[in-house]
């Protein structure tokens, strides 16, 4: 058994197993996900395990019209979201630059990766929504569903988002003018 | 795709995470301990179809009772007030601690009105105006 649709049957009829191969194909991707959400590399994998089990519990809710990882993704981001008021209410804004998981996970490379830019320069929302358009490859609508937002919402604040980025991709190259007039 | 699409897939791509066996287990382990909910549906007891009936009538009988009570305790008609403010003030058919308690008032206005008056025809007989 391995096509989606019947591992969602079979899981919702009590299998665990089946649910189990449902977490195998998406686990990483979640944490990756997640690591760009959370304070540490410890809560990304709190925030993964809690998002299985409310998964796992209220599978029964899940309506079949909308995509599986759109379902997931939007219980991830409330479970991070959730994760992340707990340790700011524990202690404090306390991000420290050296401990921050996404940068440890990145190899060192003369660019800085887009996901570091992205995170300094767009909002928790935006941010996420540029990473289901263009990581996981939703449609408007499905991230629209996934944040829980308008579609004309999510069309405007992507592109708002691909603006900035744009901008900072092609902050350090030069331009066609100062090449020609060199 | 665009550049910028590829370039951000990429750096997707790039950063390096790795479920780990222990992590694999613990999310397995719990999966086994969780009760999944039932949907909503299934709780919902099913009556049977032959109980239409029932439900039916005690709806008419319902619906027959409170139209009865709100009859009954229908209000009585308002009596309309006098529109005119002497009216109002002096009516007969006010209650009697309502004209005991607007007497003085009425007395008082009697004695400025006998004064004006007073007032009246000594300024004219002042100013030679009367006869």
């Amino acid at each position: 058994m391995t096509d989606e649709a019947d591992l969602i049957i079979a899981a919702k009829a009590g299998s665990v197993t089946a649910f189990t191969e449902l977490v195998r194909s998406y686990s990483e991707r979640l944490l990756r996900f997640l690591l760009t959400r959370c304070e540490s590399y410890a809560d990304a994998e709190d925030a993964l395990q809690d998002t299985f089990i409310n998964a796992y519990r209220y599978l029964q809710s899940y309506d079949s019209r909308w995509r599986f990882s759109t379902w997931l993704y939007r219980i991830a981001i409330r479970n991070a979201a959730r994760l992340r008021t707990d340790h700011v209410a524990e202690l404090g804004e306390l991000r420290d630059e050296e401990s921050d998981p996404l940068k440890l996970c990145i190899a060192h490379s003369e660019r800085e990766n887009l996901w570091q830019s992205a995170r300094r320069l767009l909002s928790d929302e935006v941010y996420a929504a540029m990473w289901l358009r263009y990581v996981e490859d939703m449609s408007i609508k499905d991230v629209a569903v996934v944040l829980d937002r308008s579609n004309s919402w999510t069309k405007v604040n992507l592109l708002r988002g691909r603006r900035a980025l744009d901008a900072e991709l092609n902050r350090d190259k030069p331009t066609n003018e100062s090449e020609a007039y060199g | 795709m665009d550049k910028l699409a590829k370039q951000l897939r990429e750096d997707a791509a790039s950063i390096n995470v790795e479920v780990s066996a222990e992590l694999d287990d613990r999310i397995r382990a719990s999966l086994h301990g969780v009760t999944p909910q039932r949907s909503r549906e299934k709780d919902v007891p099913q009556r049977p179809r032959s109980t239409w009936w029932a439900s039916s009538l005690t709806g008419i009988v319902a619906v027959t009772l409170v139209i009865v009570l709100l009859n009954l305790n229908q209000p009585e008609p308002l009596v309309p007030l006098p529109t005119s403010p002497t009216e109002r003030i002096f009516n007969p058919r006010l209650q009697l601690n309502t004209v005991a308690s607007t007497e003085p008032l009425r007395k008082e206005l009697e004695d400025l009105e006998a004064d004006l008056k007073k007032a009246e025809e000594a300024l004219r007989k002042e100013i030679g105006l009367f006869p």
